[in-house]
């Protein structure tokens, strides 16, 4: 058993502790949390004065282990061609552990992300949430799968409207095969569900179940959306279909904060600190995180890594601070809204009785230039620690 | 007449002054200090107190010229028809009503170096700009800064997937070579008076083989690096490494040698084999042997209103303070040989400085006055 004393702890959920300790048991789950603690005599005690402790950051989109990081074009797998709807495919079948971004993730301080294929494909498969310490990716899964990735606006217009030359070529041609996919899903659902019924064979089809467990709500449909008009189609086609849904990036929301408000939408916003690469990203804006906050939107922020270095995850948020939110409100955006989004509030997220322990110790306030993150926790391990350039 | 009045003025090279005053007249800094009288007539600013550094001076960047937020419309970076191109000049590829410089307004950034693209071993005339509010170009540009070149995956990836030369590292070199050869051979009968056939791509060499203007090479992996300084060497030229990812690895010969670095975007990830090792391991190596170095986004591949945030990481890293503040303002002047004349908060200097919020390098600052040449070019709306 560890000790964790004298920290100050941001348990993201309860009271910020001014010194207080942590109980972690031998499977790296918490076991008590407060100013003191119960501990047993034999406890290994680690002494964090004058340190800071935050749950570990939680990415809910982020193309780590998938996107050849300084690997060049050989390990770029995030989008399977030149099916315009891939459901098939999952992240995970992609996803190499021993690549550098997870390593720049646990520095970072993302200890839990959600592996989402690319946004080229209208309809682009499975994505994941794990850990970002491993070996082995089965042995780093926390949740498979945790939705069916889709994408909206210019990449996939560009990708088979104009490099493969086939539909969809347009804005509206994206959501009318999107829809069509799922009118056909719904058919499909109910042949199943009748020879269920009857005891009779049926036919699995790879490229519906995913559409099934959509519909079914057991997973979200996320769809990426940067414009204003891709976000309020998104928000029609969900409605149209009654899923559950995120909104990702969501570049634009400031602009419709009042509509993604009232309609209740989750936006994953993001990546942070944008160039503006594309036109559907040209109005990015650092205050996006508080605007779309200050309109009650539930927020919460992601890399998109490589699009975001995940290095630079924490700096994204202390940028977003900039604009009016306090430091609780956005470390929420980076652990506990994400973890609800993710279905995964039971298990980390926040430093509570019965989680993962999952944390990070910075030598001072974590929105500071001169504060060092020192390591990253994963379930009571070190995975990471500062090196002394 | 302009005074900038109740400052705490950061001028990086004599200290910081509080309560203090900063006269401008005709676009430069006439006075600064805890004493000066303000003249009567002067325009003033009262800044309560607030923090004013120089103008933060992005010394690499392709604002205007590979346009963001507009897709292929702004792409004019790289006349990739061939890889020697060195008559090309930024100048006529600069678009000053481009979203780029609204931004870098916004982020206290008063002057840029603008460069041509990577694809070409010489791909044309860099210019510095100021961030001014103008369309004519004529009227941002105050100093042509150097002869753009590249080494490295670029040119080789570019021309030799398309079966044409240079398609290997050598090949990279020798072309390089090949173009330099004849632009000093060139330049050598110009001198001598013999009569030479005007060549446009020659005659755009002339200043560099003069040591006029430097050869600005693009170079992120360590032989790369060591391959730049060796061309150069051979041919006498003046010169500057940009981007120099994997400095880390050849510091001493850096340093023996004396280079100029522009380091960055230290923020962006390995995006390509070349540099794959991007990290801020460069920076803090050049920081304690002493390396002369300024930080660059490469804006728009990292945005340049986080030049200052790279600042501040790379102090998290164990930088200096105050000299990662030098390193995007002082050192990024020296770095486009504007030291003289930019940079610092010095009397005789263009007036180009921000008030900011807060410390400058801090994420949650805002910058909420920019000034170039003693005009206010942006100012926040404080809502």
């Amino acid at each position: 058993m560890l000790l964790i004393k004298n920290a100050k702890i941001y348990p993201v959920v309860g009271d910020m502790i001014e010194s207080g300790q942590i109980l972690i048991d031998d499977n790296g789950k918490i076991s008590a949390i407060g100013q003191t603690v119960d501990a047993p005599a034999d406890v290994n005690e680690m002494d964090l004065s004058g340190k800071i402790v935050t749950p570990g950051l939680i990415d809910i989109h982020t193309h780590v282990g998938i996107w050849g990081d300084g690997e060049g074009a050989d390990s770029m797998d995030g989008n399977e061609k030149p099916d315009a709807i891939n459901p098939k495919v999952n992240a995970l079948d992609s996803t190499n552990p021993h690549q550098r971004s997870f390593e720049g993730a646990r520095e970072g301080g993302i200890t839990t992300m959600q592996i989402v294929p690319g946004s080229g494909n209208p309809i682009g498969g499975l994505g994941f949430a794990c850990k970002s310490y491993g070996t082995i990716i089965d042995e780093m899964v926390i949740k498979n799968p945790t939705g069916l990735k889709g994408a909206l606006g210019e990449n996939p217009k560009n990708l088979h409207g104009n490099m493969l030359k086939h539909a969809p070529s347009t804005r509206m041609g994206t959501a009318g095969l999107i829809r069509e996919y799922f009118e056909e899903t719904k058919a499909y659902m109910a042949k199943k569900d009748a020879a269920e019924k009857e005891g009779k064979s049926f036919d699995i089809d790879m490229k519906y179940e995913p559409g099934v467990m959509v519909l079914k709500k057991e997973i979200p449909l996320r769809l990426h959306a940067h414009r204003h008009d891709d976000i309020v189609t998104a928000v029609r086609l969900c409605q149209e279909l009654d899923v559950e849904f995120s909104i990702e990036h969501c570049t634009d929301g400031y602009k419709i904060a009042d509509y993604l408000a009232k309609n209740n939408v989750l936006a994953c916003v993001g990546p942070g600190l944008s160039n503006s690469s594309k036109v559907e990203t040209a109005d990015f804006t650092d205050a996006n995180p508080a605007i779309l906050h200050k309109a009650g939107v539930k927020v919460c922020l992601m890399t998109d890594h490589p699009f975001l270095n995940t290095r630079h995850f924490m700096v994204y948020g202390a940028v977003s601070a900039r604009y009016g939110i306090s430091f609780e409100d956005v470390l929420k955006m980076m652990t506990i809204n994400p973890a609800e989004a993710l279905g995964l509030e039971d298990r980390v997220g926040s430093l509570e009785v019965g989680k993962d322990a999952d944390f990070l110790v910075y030598d001072g306030h974590p929105f500071s230039y001169k504060t060092k993150l020192e390591a990253t926790y994963i379930e009571g391990q070190k995975v990471w620690e500062k090196p002394v350039y | 007449m302009l005074a900038v009045i109740n400052a705490r003025l950061e001028t990086l090279t004599n200290g910081v002054i509080e309560e203090g005053t900063l006269l401008v007249k005709d676009g430069k800094i006439a006075e600064l200090g805890a004493d000066v009288k303000v003249p009567e007539g002067a325009k003033v600013i009262d800044a309560k107190g607030r923090t004013i550094t120089p103008g933060i001076v992005e010394a690499h960047s392709h604002a205007g010229i590979n346009e963001k937020g507009i897709g292929s419309a702004g792409s004019d970076a790289n006349e990739g028809t061939s890889p020697i191109t060195p008559w090309c000049h930024a100048k006529d590829g600069i678009n000053m009503l481009a979203a780029d410089f609204d931004e870098f307004r916004e982020a206290g950034i008063t002057a840029t170096g603008v460069l041509p693209g990577s694809a070409n071993l010489l791909g044309g005339t860099a210019v510095a700009v100021k961030t001014k509010n103008t369309a004519i170009v004529e009227e941002a540009i105050f100093a042509e800064i150097g002869m753009k070149s590249a080494l490295g995956q670029n040119p080789k990836g570019k021309y030799g997937r398309a079966n044409k030369a240079p398609s290997t590292r050598m090949g990279n070199a020798a072309l390089l070579r090949e173009a330099l050869l004849k632009a000093q051979q060139y330049t050598n009968k110009k001198d001598a008076g013999e009569d030479v056939k005007f060549d446009k791509t020659m005659e755009s060499l002339v200043p560099v083989m003069k040591k006029e203007l430097p050869i600005l090479i693009h170079c992120h992996r360590a032989d790369d690096i060591v391959t730049a300084i060796r061309i150069c060497k051979e041919f006498g030229l003046k010169y500057t490494l940009e981007h120099v990812t994997e400095g880390y690895l050849v510091v001493d010969h850096i340093l023996e040698n004396d280079s100029l670095c522009a380091v960055g975007p230290t923020m962006f990830y390995g995006s390509k084999v070349e540099n794959r090792e991007r990290d801020f391991r460069t920076p803090i190596a050049f920081s304690k042997a002493g390396v002369r170095f300024c930080f660059t986004t490469d804006h728009a591949v990292i945005a340049g209103r986080h030049l200052r945030t790279t600042a501040g990481i790379a102090v998290s890293w164990g930088m200096d303070r105050d000299e990662a503040l030098k390193a995007i303002t002082l050192y990024s002047a020296r770095h486009m040989g504007q030291d003289h004349r930019i940079g610092s908060l010095e009397v005789g200097k263009d007036a180009d400085f921000v008030i900011w919020s807060g410390d400058p390098l801090c994420f949650l600052t805002h910058a909420d006055v920019t000034v170039v040449e003693g005009n206010v070019v942006y100012e926040r709306e404080v809502l």
